[in-house]
């Protein structure tokens, strides 16, 4: 294995969005913790993938890791540099590192734009002031998308879905960034479509040593295209681990839980299903302690007033429950 | 052998401009046995849901019925007025939608969407009803139903308003169940438990379901048999593990192999190259060749549909004699 080089470090990274309401409806009386203090690495070149839950908190934290969003409290560090400080004109700049794929390809194109416009805008907006040269850089990357020349003249609805998300992936592309968070890049496609754009991705990402952060709640695709991965519960991450030994043996109750619901890949094979009990609480009033604990089928005294933190339970798997505390350790 | 229940006999729906038929559904023929849970896959804009829409007189407007028929014991739907759907419909067909947002009316409580179902087929008190609405939600697995009953929709989560579609829909003890992707909107915890509900009241209420997915991962949960469609028209029908085990049509093959294997780690999945023809937009022939690795100069003709030994019937060339 090469050496990991780390490109980017999020720390305790927090998004609270406030609730207005009183009198005037201008005093905030309550805060939505959408992301409550999440940490995690991204090596160069690595696909890191997020699961969890709707409403979970996934994509909240894809924008604000790169400032979509500002972070409530907390620090990343893209190539070592704090960017939770840059100024607004210096993190224009460092933007055309950092691009996002988003979910819906029929929402995030401008309707009245034609194609060949959508692509060339973010060289315009990152002062590319060069035509030709930007004209050379559109039917390039089109061209490394699978968009052909005559398809650039055309306007967003005449394409298909699949079609739609490789313009989003041309233009997420065009500024040559490093890190790309695709938030649910695949969800809206179907099947024959969905491996179509994956391939694609892997194939930029061999090219170009792109660095992923891949967003989705579909575990088996994620299985499939991501190194790492982080499980995440009501704003927080639970467990941190290498794909094989998340999916061979998941340790937090509610990754197993979720693993276990995924349907059968046969007929005939026989599974065993954990069933979580009850809805998903709001993350603008969370259970206390360890916030799983109302839906957790382990659940002891412990985890409904103290509050577990993140630990290592392995090579490169960190696990936060009380299940697998110190005290606990000792006691099985 | 098990006993047929419904048939949909060579239907065909479609729009029609200037005297000019554009179906969207093709001429498609199937059965519904008894008890048994049959799952209509495809991708985004084959025709599923025009087909389930057919079966509940539930048509968008601009949308019509141009062939075929559809049987359920006496009945023949093609010859139904207004009040024969009223009275089909919820009795002996109920249907789920996906968005239960949009099939549940915002303004009123919970508790009343479920009374008026009932009281549209049944001869009972308003009194009653409410027992049996409450009896309904019991029954589905919703925590505090009294309180339920009289709170709106935007109050619950997106599992318990499915919950609430399931309880309307089966409220008056239907026959048949459609469910149109029934939980593609949830999330894979709250999947299961629907799905698992699902299978238990189908077996207490002795009903038959239709059951419509794009994810096979479902369709190899929940169902017996299936009915594979492509741009308007069925090119597969077999029974479940045959499907998965030994599927025939280049399409359905291509459709398992793009999924991604739990359990085994490949580089790149496989896909189906180009994307579904728009309808007014067909290929002629088989609709699928312009896709398909097997593609022969035969399939310019329309294909037949072959019975295998096995039982399945499958739309291609590569399977005559
Ligand atoms: N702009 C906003 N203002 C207030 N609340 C918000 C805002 N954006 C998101 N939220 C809330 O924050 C929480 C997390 O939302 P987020 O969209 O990050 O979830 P997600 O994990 O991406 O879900 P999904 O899988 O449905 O996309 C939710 O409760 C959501 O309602
Ligand atoms: N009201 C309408 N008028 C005309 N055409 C329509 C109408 N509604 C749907 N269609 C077309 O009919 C075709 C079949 O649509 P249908 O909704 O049955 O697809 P589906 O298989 O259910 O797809 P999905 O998986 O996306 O729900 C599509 O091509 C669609 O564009
Ligand atoms: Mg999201
Ligand atoms: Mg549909």
């Amino acid at each position: 294995m090469h050496k990991q080089e780390e490109l980017l470090r999020v720390e305790n990274i927090k998004k609270y969005f406030p609730i207005k309401g009183g009198v005037f409806g201008n005093k905030t009386v309550q805060y939505v913790k959408a992301v409550d203090g999440i940490s995690f690495t991204v090596n160069q070149g690595e696909t890191f993938g997020i699961v969890g839950e709707s409403g979970c908190g996934k994509s909240t934290a894809g924008r604000t890791i790169m400032r979509m969003l500002e972070p409530t409290e907390g620090t990343v560090y893209f190539q070592g540099q704090d960017i939770t400080k840059l100024a607004n004109d210096d993190m224009r700049k460092l933007r055309k590192d950092i691009q996002i794929v988003f979910q819906d390809p029929f929402a995030s194109l401008n309707p009245r734009m034609r194609v060949y416009k959508i692509i060339e805008e973010p060289l315009i907006n990152f002062g590319v002031t060069d035509q030709a040269e930007r004209h050379r850089r559109v039917l390039e990357v089109a061209d490394q998308v699978g968009i052909s020349q005559a398809q650039l003249k055309r306007l967003p609805h005449e394409f298909s879905g699949g079609q739609r998300q490789r313009i989003g992936i041309a233009r997420a592309l065009i500024s040559k960034p490093k890190l790309i968070i695709a938030d649910e890049p695949v969800s809206a496609l179907d099947v024959s479509i969905q491996s179509q754009v994956l391939n694609l991705m892997k194939d930029l990402q061999k090219e170009f040593g792109l660095t992923y952060i891949f967003i989705s709640h579909d575990l088996s695709v994620v299985k499939h295209f991501c190194d790492r991965i982080g499980v995440m519960y009501l704003g927080k991450m639970v467990e941190i681990s290498a794909k094989d030994d998340l999916y061979d043996d998941p340790k937090h109750p509610y990754a197993k839980a979720l693993l276990s619901a995924l349907p059968k890949a046969h007929p005939l094979q026989e599974k065993e299903r954990i069933m979580l009990t009850g809805d998903v609480p709001s993350p603008s009033n969370p259970p206390s302690g360890c916030t799983f604990h109302p839906r957790c089928p382990s659940c002891m005294d412990a985890c409904k007033t103290v509050e577990p933190i993140l630990q290592p339970i392995g090579q490169n798997h960190i696990v936060s429950c009380h299940l697998y505390t110190a005290e606990e350790a000792k006691s099985r | 052998m098990s006993r047929k229940l419904l048939e949909v006999d060579n239907l065909q729906v479609g729009i029609s401009d200037d005297g000019v038929r554009t179906p969207i559904v093709n001429g498609i023929s199937f059965q519904l046995n008894k008890g048994e849970t049959l799952g209509i896959v495809g991708e985004s804009g084959c025709g599923k849901s025009m087909t389930s829409l057919s079966l509940m007189g539930l048509l968008p407007p601009g949308v019509e019925w141009q062939d075929g028929d559809i049987h359920l014991h006496n009945l023949h739907f093609k010859d139904f007025k207004k009040k024969d759907w009223r009275k089909t419909r919820g009795k002996k067909l109920s249907m789920i939608f996906q968005e239960p947002m949009s099939s549940l009316n915002p303004v009123y409580p919970i508790g009343k969407q479920i009374i008026e179902m009932i009281l549209n087929h049944e001869k009972i008190s308003k009194k009653q009803a409410r027992q049996r609405a409450l009896q309904m939600l019991q029954l589905v697995g919703i925590p505090r139903p009294e309180q339920v009953l009289d709170e709106y929709p935007h109050q619950l989560s997106g599992g318990m308003r499915q919950r609430v579609m399931i309880a309307i829909a089966l409220s008056c003890n239907p026959e048949i169940l459609i469910a149109d992707e029934p939980t593609t909107a949830l999330d894979v915890t709250i999947q299961a438990q629907i799905l698992e509900l699902m299978k238990k009241l189908q077996v207490q209420m002795d009903m038959s379901i239709i059951l419509i997915t794009h994810d096979l991962g479902v369709v190899a949960e929940m169902c017996d048999r299936v009915i594979v469609m492509y741009a308007g028209e069925i090119i597969e029908e077999s029974t479940i593990v045959e499907l998965f085990d030994n599927p025939k049509h280049p399409y359905t093959k291509g459709l398992l192999e793009s999924l991604p294997d739990i359990n085994e780690q490949k580089e790149y999945l496989s896909s189906i190259p180009g994307m579904v023809p728009a309808p007014g937009d067909m290929p002629k022939g088989c609709r699928f060749a312009p896709r398909c690795s097997r593609v022969h100069d035969r399939c310019s003709q329309q294909p037949p549909l072959v019975t295998t030994e096995s039982g399945s019937k499958v739309q291609c060339w590569l399977f005559e004699d």
